[in-house]
């Protein structure tokens, strides 16, 4: 099965803060291809968590969809009513919490937890329930004993791995994963992508990740989207956005975060300053005043999404002059000199 | 050396922030209304009561003015079965309630945040032994408390507050020690300790100006429990015969016969007025409700 | 096993706190004004009887004495004679336990059922009229004294209304077979009724606010959010999760509010005349008669402390994350 499982297309979330509002996401559109892992990268408030949630409709109390469409398998799930959606809920739409600890409910065994979703939105029979349970404890490596465990009794990657067992308890499609290894340190980090991955691919399941290292990315994902201030400054296949990076953000983002696999990549070097206040947000590019090679235009005009190579889309007015900004972007002293 | 005082705001100012007086809320506003009404009943009690509260009574008919209707010969809520003016009663139930009231919450704030300063600055054995007569105090059931000690010192509403005092610190002396704690990890806390100040400089100026608004809130809901404690003591007939209170009046009102002569305009005034002042503070307090209502069994 | 080490230690804790709440009323009796002697002695009692008390107590011998022979006393149940009643302390005091221990429990269950429900509703009803009228309400319940409550609806449903007995657990006269009799009659429910509702009227408000904020909290937390995108039902979010983690310091409350509710007995009690161990306390103490009020507030004091333990004990059987550390 190939083809396009989810289709994000001029998604926009604001939150109501006091009198006025927050366009938390201002027009983002990704596509999600079937079996693939998407990344969804940005430093933290750039809305990809927002995204995120908006993906399975259960969102802040302040928060509204106010535009755009969510096509999953063909249906505009932003719009369907919420009965129908809520029956996609898990059963194809399933998510993976960046902290287990406190996603679990901590009076509950986590087999309590498993039989929940199994029997409640999965229809099982306990005696079903209970083998399928323990197939999914095989499935992520625990051992099936512990599902008489509670939450507090396993170490944090046990749990997300827990967590990761619950996500694929009803077979869903597509597996939301937001920041799922971000609180574990590096070699559980590794384990646990190496798992998710393999999971993904043999299942076939479509996996959204959104995370704001980089480095995570460029480890499992097929695809990846960047996202700065509520909107897409970046997307394309893996390769391509990670030898050929093409917006100034997304070059500062390479510099700012070490190599998963353990490579040593020279010297770190952060972007300095911090992204705008959505409540007023830059005329132009919203990257415009932390950026090295800011011009005129870019702090007058907002740059839309261009498709530099066939899946590889920039939105930036010096794209075309890409390759040079990339040897200087990997300069130190170019992200120190500004601001 | 730096005075890191010097760099926060000033005391008053910083003091008056902390309490988060919620001059917004309505019923915050309601409250500070009846406090500022019972003050001034308490002090002018003389002026606005038409009669002696303990006055025997008698009517133009020279006949006693026993169990009188509101109204009846022109007493605005009646009179008691004694022929006393009930009206006269409750206005200057306002005296005692507010001197037993502000006492005993004085004696509470003061000794709790006394042993909760002590025990939170100092902690290590002194810390232990306070904590554990606060154990005791927790271990003691404060009306029969009240009541026993009643049994051994002259009937007086002062009874009430020695028992508060007693007792009653536990709850904030908990509070403030655990205040204390936080504060003492502070930097400035340091700041002070290893520029050489002495103990008693860093509580004076570091620390008791910040758990001021604590023992405020404290006091403040001492002040409620004191009247309904006072309530209950004189109710059980073992407050001071000499003095009206507004529980002086229910045991009368009670031992009367009142409720079986329906009596109503008797026994609901002074219960109101009790209602009244201790929701006042409630709801002045109301901002800080997890003080009020802590969270059990952590 | 480090939680039963931990219950074992704070049993140690309160056996110590009830230790001193011993000896604080052993100096209080005998340190009393006036003869000490008069604490134990009914001046009508023959010359033999005081003689026999004057040694059963050690009355004659130096306080120390006296002291451990007043805590050997306790360990047997040995608290003196009534001069009221003319029996043993220990006995009354056990005819009246279950009367006390029946009206607070049956008016502290009725107040937590509704209270619970109450408190999830209004956190549910977050910010809506029906939650701004009825916090300062159930404040206002707070703010009420006790006996002015039971006076009011004795006024009303008793007095006025006559749909119950003003006061006592039995008709006069009445008699039955066995406490279990009394307490399963029809009767006993009438008397049970006005006394039980006035204390469960004032109770309500510790449950319901208690409630009321802990779900606030528990609503805020990441597994209630997980169980919505988990498309779980409303009602398995807020009553499975939400409202079972809210619960959990609602139930120790529970053995504290039994605490309390003894010694809001002491004057309840009194206005319905209701035969336990708060009304005895007063009319031992108005009747000078000390072994017994000595003794009903020790039995009260015994009541408070077991149930902080068990509050305690009872958090950390109900809380996995303490009993399956």
């Amino acid at each position: 099965m190939s083809g396009t499982l989810l289709s994000v297309r001029d998604l926009k979330v604001s939150y109501s803060v006091g009198d006025g509002k927050v366009d938390a996401v201002d027009g983002a559109s990704f596509d999600v291809p079937r079996g693939s892992i998407v990344g969804l990268v940005g430093e933290s408030g750039c809305g990809k968590t927002t995204v995120a949630r908006a993906l399975t409709r259960v969102i802040a109390d302040n928060a509204t969809i106010t535009g755009g469409q969510i096509l999953f398998d063909g249906a505009d799930i932003a719009a369907i009513p919420e009965r129908q959606m809520n029956a996609l809920r898990w059963r194809d739409i399933a998510f993976i919490p960046q902290s287990a600890m406190n996603s679990l409910d901590p009076v509950y065994t986590v087999e309590s937890q498993l039989h929940e979703v199994l029997r409640r939105r999965g229809g099982m029979s306990a005696r079903i329930a209970r083998a399928r349970a323990e197939e999914l404890f095989k499935m992520v490596g625990i051992e099936k004993n512990r599902l008489r465990d509670y939450p507090h009794q396993f170490s944090g990657g046990m749990r997300q791995r827990v967590a990761i067992a619950l996500a694929l308890a009803l077979n869903p499609k597509l597996v939301i994963a937001d920041e799922p290894v971000t609180a574990l340190d590096v070699i559980v980090q590794r384990q646990i992508l190496d798992q998710l991955r393999g999971l993904q691919a043999m299942l076939g399941i479509s996996v959204i990740l959104v995370t704001h290292d980089i480095s995570v990315v460029a480890y499992v994902c097929d695809k990846t989207v960047v996202m700065y201030a509520g909107r897409i400054a970046e997307a394309g296949p893996m390769d391509a956005v990670l030898t050929r990076p093409s917006h100034p953000y997304t070059m500062g983002l390479r510099n700012a975060f070490p190599d998963l696999k353990g490579a040593a990549s020279g010297t770190l070097t952060p972007i300095e300053g911090a992204p705008p206040n959505l409540a007023s947000p830059p005329p132009g590019c919203r990257f415009a005043p932390r950026c090295p090679f800011a011009m005129e235009i870019c702090s007058k005009s907002q740059p839309s999404l261009r498709e530099m190579s066939p899946g590889h889309a920039v939105a930036c007015h010096r794209a075309d002059e890409a390759p040079v900004l990339r040897e200087l972007a990997a300069k130190t002293e170019t992200w120190l000199a500004e601001v | 050396m730096p005075d890191v005082a010097l760099s926060r705001p000033g005391l008053p100012a910083r003091m008056f922030r902390s309490l988060h007086l919620p001059l917004n809320d309505r019923f915050a506003l309601f409250g500070l209304a009846v406090y500022a009404v019972f003050v001034l009943t308490a002090i002018f009690a003389d002026q606005i009561a038409p009669y002696d509260p303990t006055e025997i009574l008698y009517t133009p008919e020279y006949d006693l003015a026993a169990d009188l209707r509101p109204g009846e010969d022109g007493f605005i809520l009646g009179t008691t079965s004694l022929g006393r003016d009930i009206f006269s009663q409750i206005v200057h139930g306002t005296r005692s309630a507010l001197l037993i009231g502000i006492t005993a919450a004085f004696m509470v704030a003061l000794i709790g945040s006394i042993v909760g300063l002590v025990s939170g600055y100092f902690g290590g054995w002194i810390d232990a032994i306070l904590m554990r007569l606060a154990d005791i105090a927790f271990g003691i059931p404060f009306l029969p408390f009240v009541v026993v000690l009643a049994a051994f010192l002259e009937p007086s509403i002062w009874n009430v507050v020695i028992a508060m005092a007693l007792v009653l610190w536990r709850d904030t002396a908990r509070v403030i020690r655990s205040q204390v704690l936080t504060l003492r990890a502070r930097s400035y806390v340091d700041a002070a300790r290893v520029s050489g100040s002495s103990d008693l400089k860093i509580i004076m100026r570091h620390i008791a100006p910040n758990i001021l608004p604590l023992s405020f809130l404290y006091g403040s809901i001492a002040i409620g429990w004191a009247i309904l404690t006072e309530a209950s003591i004189s109710f059980l007939g073992f407050g001071d015969p000499q003095s009206i209170s507004w529980g002086y009046m229910l045991q009368d009102a009670f031992a009367s016969q009142a409720l079986a002569k329906q009596a109503y305009y008797w026994f609901v005034p002074p219960g109101i007025c009790i209602i009244l002042v201790v929701s006042a503070g409630f709801f002045i307090t109301r901002g800080y409700e997890n003080l009020l209502f802590p969270k059990l069994g952590r | 096993m480090p939680h039963l080490k931990a219950a074992a230690s704070r049993t140690l804790q309160l056996a110590l706190v009830l230790w001193a709440v011993v000896t604080i009323l052993f100096l209080m009796f005998r340190l009393m004004p006036g003869n000490p002697m008069a604490a134990y002695i009914d001046p009508t009692f023959t010359a033999e009887q005081q003689q026999a008390l004057m040694a059963q107590f050690g009355l004659d011998k130096p306080l120390w004495e006296q002291y451990f022979i007043y805590l050997g006393n306790l360990l047997q149940g040995e608290l003196g004679q009534s001069f009221r009643y003319r029996e043993p302390v220990a006995e009354r005091i056990f005819t009246l336990l279950p009367n006390t221990l029946i009206l607070t429990f049956s008016s502290l269950i009725v107040a937590y059922a509704f209270g619970i429900l109450a408190g999830a509703y209004l956190a549910w009803r977050r910010g809506s009229a029906v939650e701004k009228a009825a916090i300062p309400l159930v404040l206002t319940t707070r703010a009420m004294p006790e006996f002015w409550l039971g006076m009011v609806l004795l006024a009303i449903f008793s007095f006025w209304l006559g749909w119950f007995p003003a006061g006592g657990t039995r008709p006069a006269g009445a008699s039955y077979g066995s406490l279990w009799a009394l307490y399963t009659s029809r009767e006993f429910l009438s008397y049970l009724a006005l006394p039980a509702l006035t204390l469960a009227i004032y109770s309500q408000g510790l449950p319901l606010l208690l409630m009321r904020s802990n779900m606030l909290d528990v609503m805020k937390e990441d597994f209630v959010t997980m169980a919505r995108i988990k498309g779980l039902s409303n009602w398995t979010v807020v009553v499975r999760h939400a409202a079972r983690n809210a619960l959990l310091p609602v139930m120790t409350s529970f053995a504290i509010a039994v605490g309390y509710q003894l010694q809001g007995n002491v004057v309840v009690e009194t206005v319905f005349s209701w035969p336990g161990l708060g009304r005895e306390l007063v009319r031992a103490v108005s009747a000078s008669d000390y072994p017994l009020a000595q003794g009903a507030f020790l039995m009260i004091a015994v009541v408070v402390i077991l149930m902080n333990l068990i509050a305690d004990l009872l958090y950390a059987f109900l809380d996995p994350r303490v009993s399956h550390a």
